[in-house]
């Protein structure tokens, strides 16, 4: 498979009044179109500061001391905000880890989802758009789009907010989506569901995931690869049945 | 649902027809308990030469001889008829002498609150923008300076400037004589006050507004509205000031009746014939009927910005509107 993502020796630093605090430490790896990699890890090893470089959505204090980022064959590490701009509405998504705070609680759901639409599609018309709205609110399992549109985020529970964030993720028709801890804040039965949706998805647009998680028994079950970090470090990356195989035989790797 | 509404609204007037009461007592009571004559500023120095029985008898005649309780029931019937008796200074009925000053206040006053308004948007919202660059650190430190100059001082160095050496601008009242009704007099006349009034206040709301932004920028749904693509300053635009205004109108509703009393103080150093100048003067000189309306109408207008503000408060935030919802729903479902 091609590569679609290479990330070569990078790491991160934050710096804090206090001091240095170095984040990722000479992360290199690449994603194969259309697989499902886990980056798995405890937490504050720096897997959402991975993502999050690689989008360039770091805060200011954090920078890039060395390393690429190439997509598709560019170098995206040197690219202005402008450009990073241009990719985040229409190559990259991403869905966060808390539903709830993720979305802006005095918006209502079909204008979050319709601008995100509009940034990717901006030559639909309004009418349109709306169609486009409903559309993906159906797509991910909500039921009445007409009226759940019109609500606000605090009319849903964090399993259907979860959901909206997923279809503000897909409006965009991203070639990666980045996942950090998607499930991690929902309970249970709720968690299961939003991994089907995921998984469903994935099918159905073909599109490559990038899947943080903190929990082995997810990550064995979506993913095609799975990644391990300790401290900011990449430690170990392997196919899924490898992965968990040597797993079992070294506890400590996990 | 409707019996609801009913009833938050017979609340919010009867906390608002206390409220009104409670002010008139106090400041009743107050100011007749405080020292100085009522007597001078009805006779003037002539006090001096009445005898004792004399000035009993004018006390007698002024309503002034029984006990505060009594005057204060007689105040209070005469009130609620819409008598609230006549300005020992002016000798005439205090709401004739309020309403030929009133328009001025609430011009300048009105005038100020909404370039007040519409700057400290402006300004916080450009400061957010530039967090910690130059632009936003050079404004944020002229505006702490301004904000720190008191008012009277401000004003008093400004007629300095504009008015002793440069000659631009007049430094006081509302109008040169026998031009009561040119429009471009007036306006050189409201220059100085205006700009006191604005650059005293300005700050503190600009700054409200550049805080409570930095603070929603850091919040998680900013990295999903950049995540969709927009541009830093659309976000901000967009989804920050819309968590951020309906705090702003509430405080704008508060800060009505703060901005006003601001312009009091103005008013006052700039001889400028407006309700602020008459608080202070019948503070002054006891003129009790007069000091008692005008604080009412500033107090009346205190409380009810602050009713506003709640309101506001709850019709603009949907979360506010969907506890309510809510607690319906748990109530429907027992």
């Amino acid at each position: 498979m091609p590569d679609l993502l290479e990330v070569k020796d990078l790491s991160v630093s934050f710096y804090r009044p206090e001091g240095e605090l170095q984040a990722l430490k000479n992360v290199s790896f690449s994603l194969h179109a259309g697989e499902i990699l886990a980056i798995m890890g405890e937490t504050g090893c720096g897997k959402s500061v991975l993502c999050k470089s690689i989008l360039k959505l770091l805060p200011d204090m954090a920078k890039i001391k060395t390393g690429q980022i190439y997509f598709k064959g560019e170098e995206i590490s040197a690219y202005s905000e402008k450009q990073m701009q241009r990719l985040r509405g229409s190559a990259f998504s991403m869905v966060f880890q808390n539903p709830m705070t993720a979305l802006n609680p005095c918006m209502n759901v079909g204008m979050q989802i319709s601008e995100a639409v509009r940034q990717r599609q901006p030559e639909l018309s309004r009418r349109g758009r709306q169609e486009r709205v409903e559309e993906l609110i159906e797509l991910v399992g909500l039921d009445h789009p007409g009226e759940r549109r019109r609500q606000y985020p605090c009319h849903f529970s964090g399993g259907m907010a979860q959901r909206c964030v997923i279809a503000i993720a897909l409006a965009a028709k991203p070639e990666i989506l980045f996942a950090d801890e998607p499930t991690t804040s929902l309970d249970v039965t709720v968690q299961a569901q939003i991994l089907e949706l995921l998984l469903k998805l994935r099918e159905k647009t073909g599109m490559t995931v990038v899947f943080v998680t903190h929990n082995p028994g997810v990550a064995a079950r979506v993913a095609d690869r799975v990644a391990l970090m300790r401290e900011g470090k990449l430690y170990r990356i392997a196919e899924v049945e490898e992965f968990f195989e040597e797993s079992i035989h070294n506890q400590n790797c996990i | 649902m409707k019996s609801r509404y009913i009833i938050r609204i017979v609340y919010s007037v009867v906390k608002f027809a206390l409220s009104v009461i409670v002010l008139s007592v106090l400041v009743f009571t107050i100011s007749r308990l405080a020292p100085g004559d009522p007597l001078y500023a009805y006779y003037g120095e002539r006090v001096e030469k009445m005898s004792m029985e004399e000035q009993e008898q004018a006390r007698e005649k002024l309503g002034l001889g029984e006990s505060i309780p009594t005057q204060y029931v007689r105040w209070f019937q005469g009130a609620i008829h819409g008598d609230f008796g006549i300005s020992y200074k002016y000798k005439m009925d205090v709401k004739e002498v309020i309403a030929e000053r009133i328009g001025n206040t609430f011009f300048l006053g009105g005038l100020g609150f909404a370039l007040i308004f519409a700057l400290s948007l402006f300004i916080g919202l450009f400061c957010a923008w530039r967090e910690d660059k130059i632009a936003d650190r050079v404004i944020c430190g002229i505006g702490t300076l301004t904000s720190c100059i008191p008012e009277f001082w401000m004003s008093l160095l400004l007629i300095l400037v504009f008015a002793v050496w440069l000659k631009w601008l007049p430094s006081s009242g509302a109008y040169s004589v026998g031009k009561e009704r040119s429009l471009t007099d007036r306006t050189a006349h409201l220059i100085l006050p205006l700009i006191v009034v604005v650059l005293g206040h300005l700050w503190y709301y600009a700054f409200q507004v550049r805080n409570r932004l930095l603070e929603e920028v850091r919040e998680d749904y900013v990295l999903l509205a950049r995540m969709k693509g927009l541009s830093g300053k659309r976000v901000l635009c967009r989804h920050c000031l819309r968590n951020v205004l309906p705090s702003y109108f509430s405080m704008m509703a508060i800060a009505f009746p703060h901005i006003l009393g601001g312009t009091y103080v103005v008013e006052t150093v700039f001889s400028y014939p407006g309700i602020g100048t008459l608080a202070y003067e019948s503070a002054r000189y006891q003129d009790y009927n007069l000091l008692m309306l005008v604080s009412l109408l500033t107090g009346t207008l205190v409380i009810f910005c602050n009713i506003l503000a709640q309101w506001i408060n709850a019709c603009i935030d949907p979360r506010i509107g969907a506890g309510r919802e809510s607690r319906q729903g748990e109530v429907g479902s027992l």
